[in-house]
């Protein structure tokens, strides 16, 4: 039972009252606040290792890749600003 | 919804309804959604630049492709990353490379560098079947029912397959790095 809470725990999933629960039974077992510690420590490693860099290089190779076989990608215009917003007339 | 997720879901339905109806830009629209994101997810699967950026352009290739077929029903992602991963899986097994070679680069050059390698290479020596389910949940942030499609299985495999996972992973980190 405490296995699969502290899986819940380690992902965040746990609502407010079972991590408060979570913390109240750890404080009582070393082996569960150890367990709880380690697992939500991986998680936030991984979470770390987010970013890969894409960057315009890395784009402009696969667009290229993506016209290599015949496809020309046309990238959408962006919004002018004065379209982005409607701001209130003033009578 | 959140007010981004709407607004991206609505704009994924606008260039989906563009592509079916030939606008040449829609392609570009769709991968300025979501280049990014397919190449990263295929970078981590493959473990290098060059390979992750052919499997990008040929997904973006078969979106074109299957466009008469691709429905704006909030299924379009799914369907996009499941492509990516099958394009990975094709490739990994032509270069025979089931382990990710640990030659990934990251934007950050800080004492936090060491640590990621670590976990990049401490991930990469996992089976497939755990890393993937890390991938799509804890690197990308699909949905738990959006990673399972992906994955072709059903959501409670793959959360098991999650939780097990992470279990893994925390067992090869012990040792090699402080995780209290």
């Amino acid at each position: 039972m405490y296995k699969k809470l502290v899986d819940l725990y380690a992902g965040r999933e746990l609502s407010t009252e079972l991590e408060i629960e979570m913390y109240q039974a750890a404080q009582q077992n070393p082996e569960l606040a150890l367990e709880m510690t380690q697992l939500r420590d991986t998680v936030d490693g991984l979470h770390q290792l987010a970013p890969i860099e894409f960057t315009e290089e890395t784009s402009q190779r696969i667009l290229m890749k993506i016209y290599a076989k015949g496809i020309e990608i046309q990238q959408p215009s962006p919004v002018p600003f004065h379209l982005q917003y409607q701001l209130p007339i003033q009578s | 919804m959140p007010n981004d997720a709407l607004k991206d879901s609505l704009a994924e339905k606008r260039w989906l309804s563009a592509l079916s109806k030939g606008d040449p830009t829609a392609l570009g629209g769709l991968y300025e959604m979501y280049g990014e994101r397919i190449f990263r997810y295929a970078y981590r699967m493959l473990g290098n630049r060059t390979d992750a950026e052919d499997a990008t352009a040929e997904t973006f290739l078969r979106v074109l492709r299957r466009s008469s077929e691709l429905r704006a029903d909030g299924a379009f992602r799914t369907w996009l990353f499941r492509i990516t991963r099958n394009l990975c899986i094709d490739k990994l097994r032509q270069h025979k490379l089931l382990e990710l070679p640990p030659d990934a680069m990251y934007s950050v050059s800080d004492d936090r560098a060491t640590l990621r390698l670590t976990v990049h290479q401490a991930l990469s020596e996992l089976p497939i079947e755990y890393r993937e389910p890390l991938m799509l949940c804890d690197l990308e942030d699909l949905a738990a029912k959006e990673a399972a499609e992906v994955l072709k299985i059903s959501v409670p495999a793959l959360k098991s397959r999650l939780y097990r996972g992470r279990r893994a992973l925390k067992d090869k980190l012990q040792g090699t790095v402080d995780i209290k």
